[in-house]
């Protein structure tokens, strides 16, 4: 399954100009221009090539590629020019305080916020090199390919077996999809539960399984990336664990991108970590996530390089 | 935020101070009792060694406690773990004061003979005493230069060792051999005392620049 052309095209040869991707691009404004500094730089430490060796994930090509990224929603800037690399087989968590971004931010990874009204974006995300915002790219492709994991469970209102199908199937799957269901729900550590109720309503299940099965789903549409946004914030401490020791296994076939307010959560999963920060226009009140650090978790937590994230992670203030 | 947490591990970071103080009285006691053949001074310097274990013994209960209940990270993990590590340095000094009042305590070591050995076991006392000295005021300010200078200043500990060990071998008399051993013991315990300070002093770099190089 971990083929090497890792795209999101269905078809070999890559992003725009395959049958299913190319088509109506969605009315959604891309610029590749810098947007205009609000003030002075952010300072932005990303991680040197030995920080990278001691993160222990694989140095290679980067799954993501997020350079100078931008977000507004309407006039409002959320996020600005966040540049960082999402690595392949690695686990990356982003952390901050409320409101500093996290969710627009990985959001972006599959063309999410666009869902929301007046929003933009500026700037670039490279999925293996193509830029997903590039012209002639349909974002419903987009998320088809890259599927998001979230704090409230929620399965589709159909059977075990039809939550893990459903995708695989509008996707055009033609293989052997017993098959698919029962290796993605294995993949997912729910098989051994569900395999003699597959009929079953997926809302019968409990909210640890109902998050594994959206695990499971996501995993069914074959991307070698699984974005999660708190997915154990809801969940109680046993079935929390279960879902980080199925990150650990996960991580041996996808990336995983994590957006988590709890940060011994963090520092438990993950291999490399970003650690968004709010900036505020003292005149005008606006306020907009920034990038403030990035790279392996164990120094993020043992010797933090700016201030603002010793004082985070130690909680000197929320 | 995190008042409660973060006043004691301040209140920690001041337990280590309280301690340095008692092991550096111990350390000039046992000297003196050394020099001048007190035995009522050698005494309470073992007595002392009480109040230095049961000080020891509190700071690491709290500072595990600490580590359990609040997972502290970046500075204040690197913290505990000089705080946990210095401790221990510390506790080790106390106990070598101790081992030096007790030989104190014999008087073999009043014979005027043994006057220009004698003249070397005490500035090699003075000179452990104020290397511990030096690495508790850089605790105390968590001042990264002074705690590398403490690193040169053993240089000079090593040395007076070293000549004392020369002269050592070189005693004649009757008992030399018991008094020489003897007396080599005490000065290894004073160039102990200079190492553990030495030790102290690499734990604040390592607190104050999370370089791991210095955790070896």
């Amino acid at each position: 399954m971990k083929s090497e052309n890792r795209t999101i095209s269905t078809g070999a040869t890559g992003l725009a100009g395959a049958t299913g991707l190319a088509g109506v691009a969605s009315p959604v404004s891309v610029s590749t221009d810098a947007p205009d500094g609000g003030g002075s730089g952010s300072s932005t430490f990303v991680a040197t090539p030995d920080q990278v060796a001691a993160s222990q994930c694989p140095q290679e090509q980067p799954v993501f590629s997020v350079r100078d990224l931008s977000v507004y929603y309407g006039k409002n800037l959320a996020l600005k020019g966040v540049t960082m690399d999402i690595r392949p087989r690695c686990i990356t968590a982003i952390i901050g305080p409320s409101g500093c971004g996290k969710s627009t931010l990985i959001r972006c990874f599959n063309r999410m916020n666009e869902l929301i009204p007046g929003a933009r974006v500026e700037g670039e995300i490279l999925y293996h090199g193509e830029n997903i915002y590039g012209p002639g790219i349909d974002p419903v492709m987009v998320r088809r390919h890259i599927g998001m994991v979230f704090q409230k469970p929620n399965p589709f209102p159909k059977s075990i077996y039809e939550n893990v199908a459903f995708g695989a199937r509008i996707n055009g799957y033609k293989g052997d999809m017993d098959e698919l269901v029962e290796r993605s729900l294995r993949r997912a550590a729910l098989w051994d539960e569900v395999k003699n109720q597959l009929k079953k309503s997926a809302l019968d299940l409990s909210g640890g399984q109902q998050q594994r099965l959206c695990i499971a789903r996501a995993i069914a549409v074959e991307p070698d990336v699984i974005l999660m946004d708190e997915p154990a914030s809801a969940l109680d401490p046993i079935a929390t664990v279960r879902i980080e020791d199925l990150m650990q296994e996960l991580k041996q076939d996808y990336s995983i991108v994590i957006v988590t307010h709890n940060m011994q959560q963090a520092a438990r999963v993950s291999d490399e970590t970003a650690f968004l920060y709010t900036e505020v226009d003292e005149e005008t009140a606006a306020r907009w996530g920034i990038l403030v650090e990035f790279g392996p978790t164990s120094r993020i937590f043992t010797k933090p390089k700016d201030k603002r994230t010793e004082d985070y992670v130690s909680g000197r203030f929320g | 935020m995190r008042i409660a947490f973060h006043k004691e591990l301040e209140s920690l970071d001041q337990a280590i101070v309280q301690l340095g103080a008692l092991v550096e009285k111990s350390t000039r006691m046992a000297t003196t009792a050394l020099i001048e053949g007190d035995v009522a001074m050698a005494e309470r310097v073992q007595a002392g060694d009480d109040e230095i274990d049961a000080l020891f013994l509190d700071i690491e209960k709290r500072a595990l406690a600490l580590l359990a209940q609040q997972a502290p990270v970046a500075g204040d993990l690197r913290l505990i773990v000089a705080i946990l590590r210095v401790v221990n340095d510390l506790e080790r000094a106390g106990d070598l004061a101790y081992n030096i009042a007790k030989l104190a305590k014999s008087q073999e070591f009043r014979d005027p003979q043994l006057k220009p050995v004698r003249a070397l076991v005490s500035e090699l006392g003075q000179a452990a005493g104020q290397l511990l000295s030096a690495a508790l005021d850089a605790w105390a300010t968590k001042d990264e230069k002074l705690a590398a200078d403490i690193d040169i200043q053993d240089d000079r500990l090593d040395d007076l060792h070293a000549r004392l060990i020369e002269e050592l071998v070189e005693l004649k008399g009757q008992d030399s051999l018991a008094i020489a051993i003897r007396l080599a013991m005490i000065g290894r315990y004073f160039e102990r005392i200079g190492d553990h300070a030495v030790n102290i002093s690499e734990r604040i770099r390592y607190f104050i620049t999370g370089d791991e190089e210095l955790l070896g």
